[in-house]
């Protein structure tokens, strides 16, 4: 592992050594350092990522390899331009790990239901990919996710070769519009979930994805019987320091930086609505 | 009890200036600032607390992180070593004092150490001098800080007549004492009665109060005539937030970090323009919660020291004393 710098405001060189562009704006980076992986994050935990010459934003650890780390990045604004231009084999900064991840221990036993929105995938593949490493620890896992068109359809490649092969996981897609290639589902991720009715007998939830979709796949698990602490989602604020001294990603007395991303319903109504 | 006469303490001043940098409370275009001690032979550490808080001693208004240098696909960063000079601040008064032990929750706890932060503030002396003199605005007691005692400070000071008593409080204090030599006598006055602010706030269940509260329409009144400028946090000893930013010459450039303002729209503006405090009321709201009652829920303290400055500085006079007494009269 590469060594951290002491000074925990202060990132670690790495390269990016591999890009695969995921939809029109996203792209997954494969980052790692001259001393190997940057470090090793438990799922759902984060990273600063920084071209340094153009500014520095956080990121979910999508996945990681033994050597390297994924993070999936949309193009919104200066900064995801200029990695959406950037090449392999450009060197980035890099700390973290940032977060609290998911409560893989904590989840351990239970079928695991993943509700995904877009790039909201994101934080929830970096927990898939865990799950199906630790195969044995986990019940049955069901994939529910929705993107705008099949064009942008992130993770493809999991989506519709890699985790329909996992034993015991099943894969559900769906489009808000299709076009004249797309065979599967049509419709937004929270019908498409009332629709499949997962049973929440010994299920968590994991939902991630565009604040509007989150809020009405809450309202469809609800529908459906899932308690508050049966539901975990993640959230964003903006963020500065990521150790919880900048002050900026407060909800209530918590950081998202640090007491977060990954909450329980349970916990989330615990704090005040403001995210 | 030691004294040291008045006329003397520049001398004292002096052989503290021999390993360090030493700060007091001086004259600067009119206000009242901690600066770099002069060698000014006459002194005076009467005349009220400064109008800036001496927080920026510890955490700057700007702070370079760490240089980059880029160069095609590749890049690199250097360290900057941190602070590792020495510092005496003479003049501290007991709410500032308390802001420091504020100050070092959020920088040294919960997981990560600032080490900007840390370095300077362990490289500091404190010398606390108690209040004979307070502003209409000063409101300690209420947050139960003695003006005439400071917590977690090396030396005590205490005005007399004639000159200062002092008294050493930690091993460093001892040690900054033992440099006085033959400046200091010992003494039996006992330290004068400091001055109690008439400005007195019951704060007792202000916390529990606020937990229900956040919707309450309380906030729409009071940030209506919220100016949105940020005064009371940059004059806030207790105030912490920053911002990170870049600034790039060619190939190379560096990071710091500045002081920001959750008073600020763009402060919590995401990418995307969604704002979780879009207005003034949610952005008044946030800092007062966050003196009062969040921050007594992570750290179990006030994020509040009395010290008045915002309430003193308000353009449109917002008042925090104010507020605490209303929120405990409104229904819930
Ligand atoms: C906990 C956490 C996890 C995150 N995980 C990820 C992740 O896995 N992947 C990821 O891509 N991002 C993620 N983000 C967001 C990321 O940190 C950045 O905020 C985001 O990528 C914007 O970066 P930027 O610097 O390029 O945008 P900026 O340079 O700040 O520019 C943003 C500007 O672009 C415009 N803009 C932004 N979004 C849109 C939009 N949707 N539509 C139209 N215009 C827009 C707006 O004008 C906005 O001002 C995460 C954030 C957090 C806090
Ligand atoms: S000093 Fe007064 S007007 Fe300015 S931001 Fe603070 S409360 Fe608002
Ligand atoms: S909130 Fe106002 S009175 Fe309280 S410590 Fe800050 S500046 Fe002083
Ligand atoms: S990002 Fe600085 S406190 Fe969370």
């Amino acid at each position: 592992m590469a060594e951290a710098p002491v000074n925990p405001l202060v990132p670690m060189t790495g390269r990016i050594i591999k890009i695969v562009e995921e939809t029109p704006d996203v792209k997954t980076f494969h980052v790692t350092t001259e001393q190997g992986k940057p470090f090793t994050p438990l799922p759902g935990q984060l990273a600063m990522l920084s071209l340094l010459d153009v500014g520095e934003a956080m990121f979910s650890i999508t996945s990681q390899g033994p050597e390297h780390l994924e993070l999936a990045i949309k193009r919104v604004g200066m900064l995801t331009d200029a990695l959406h231009e950037a090449e392999e084999g450009q060197m980035v900064g890099i700390r973290g790990p940032y977060g609290n991840g998911f409560p893989v221990e904590d989840l351990k036993g239970k079928d695991i239901l993943f509700i995904g929105g877009g790039i909201g995938l994101a934080p929830v593949r970096s927990l898939i990919n865990y799950c199906i490493e630790h195969r044995e620890d986990y019940g049955h896992l069901w994939i529910i996710y929705g993107a705008r068109s099949p064009a942008d359809l992130c993770f493809k490649d999991d989506l519709f070769n890699n985790w329909p092969r996992v034993e015991n996981c099943r894969v559900d897609v769906t489009v808000d519009k299709g076009d004249a290639t797309w065979q599967g589902h049509e419709g937004f991720v929270p019908a498409f979930v009332e629709e499949l009715k997962p049973d929440p007998a010994g299920k968590v939830a994991v939902t991630c994805g565009p604040p509007i979709m989150i809020k009405f796949v809450l309202q469809s698990l609800e529908k459906l019987g899932y308690k508050d602490d049966q539901i975990i989602t993640t959230l964003e604020m903006r963020m500065k320091c990521g150790i919880g001294k900048c002050g900026r990603c407060n909800l209530g007395s918590k950081y998202v930086c640090l007491d977060g991303p990954v909450f329980t319903l349970a916990q989330l109504k615990q704090l005040p609505n403001e995210y | 009890m030691l004294k040291i006469a008045k006329d003397k303490l520049p001398e004292l001043l002096k052989a503290w200036a021999i390993n360090a940098a030493v700060f007091v409370p001086q004259e600067k275009g009119g206000t009242r600032v901690f600066q770099p001690w002069d060698g000014q032979p006459s002194l005076t550490l009467d005349g009220g607390n400064t109008l800036e808080p001496p927080k920026d001693l510890f955490f700057p208004r700007t702070e370079t992180m760490y240089r980059y240098e880029v160069q095609g696909k590749e890049a690199g960063v250097t360290e900057i070593p941190t602070f590792d000079g020495k510092m005496v601040l003479v003049g501290v008064r007991s709410c500032d004092a308390r802001s420091f032990l504020i100050m070092d929750d959020v920088f040294l706890t919960k997981g990560y150490v600032d080490e900007f932060y840390r370095r300077r503030r362990e490289n500091t002396r404190v010398v606390a001098l108690a209040c004979t003199q307070n502003a209409p605005t000063c409101f300690c007691t209420s947050f139960g800080i003695d003006p005439g005692r400071a917590e977690g400070v090396d030396v005590q000071m205490w005005p007399v007549a004639d000159g200062y008593l002092l008294e050493p409080i930690t091993a460093a204090g001892r040690e900054l004492l033992d440099q006085a030599g033959e400046l200091l006598t010992a003494t039996d006055t006992a330290p004068p009665p400091a001055a109690v602010p008439g400005l007195v706030v019951d704060v007792t269940g202000v916390t529990e109060k606020l937990q229900g509260m956040f919707e309450h329409p309380y906030w729409t009144a009071v940030s209506r005539k919220c100016l949105g400028c940020g005064a009371c946090t940059y004059l806030c000893p207790t105030c912490h937030c920053f911002d990170i930013q870049g600034e790039n010459r060619g190939n190379s450039g560096y990071k710091f970090r500045c002081w920001d303002s959750c008073m600020f729209s763009e402060y919590t503006r995401m990418a995307g323009g969604h704002n979780p405090r879009p207005s003034k009321k949610e952005r008044l709201r946030n800092r007062f919660l966050h003196k009062l009652q969040y921050f007594p829920e992570r750290y179990g303290k006030f994020a509040c020291v009395g010290c008045g400055r915002c309430l003193d500085r308000c353009p449109v006079n917002v008042d925090i004393t104010r507020v605490i007494r209303e929120v405990k009269e409104v229904a819930l």
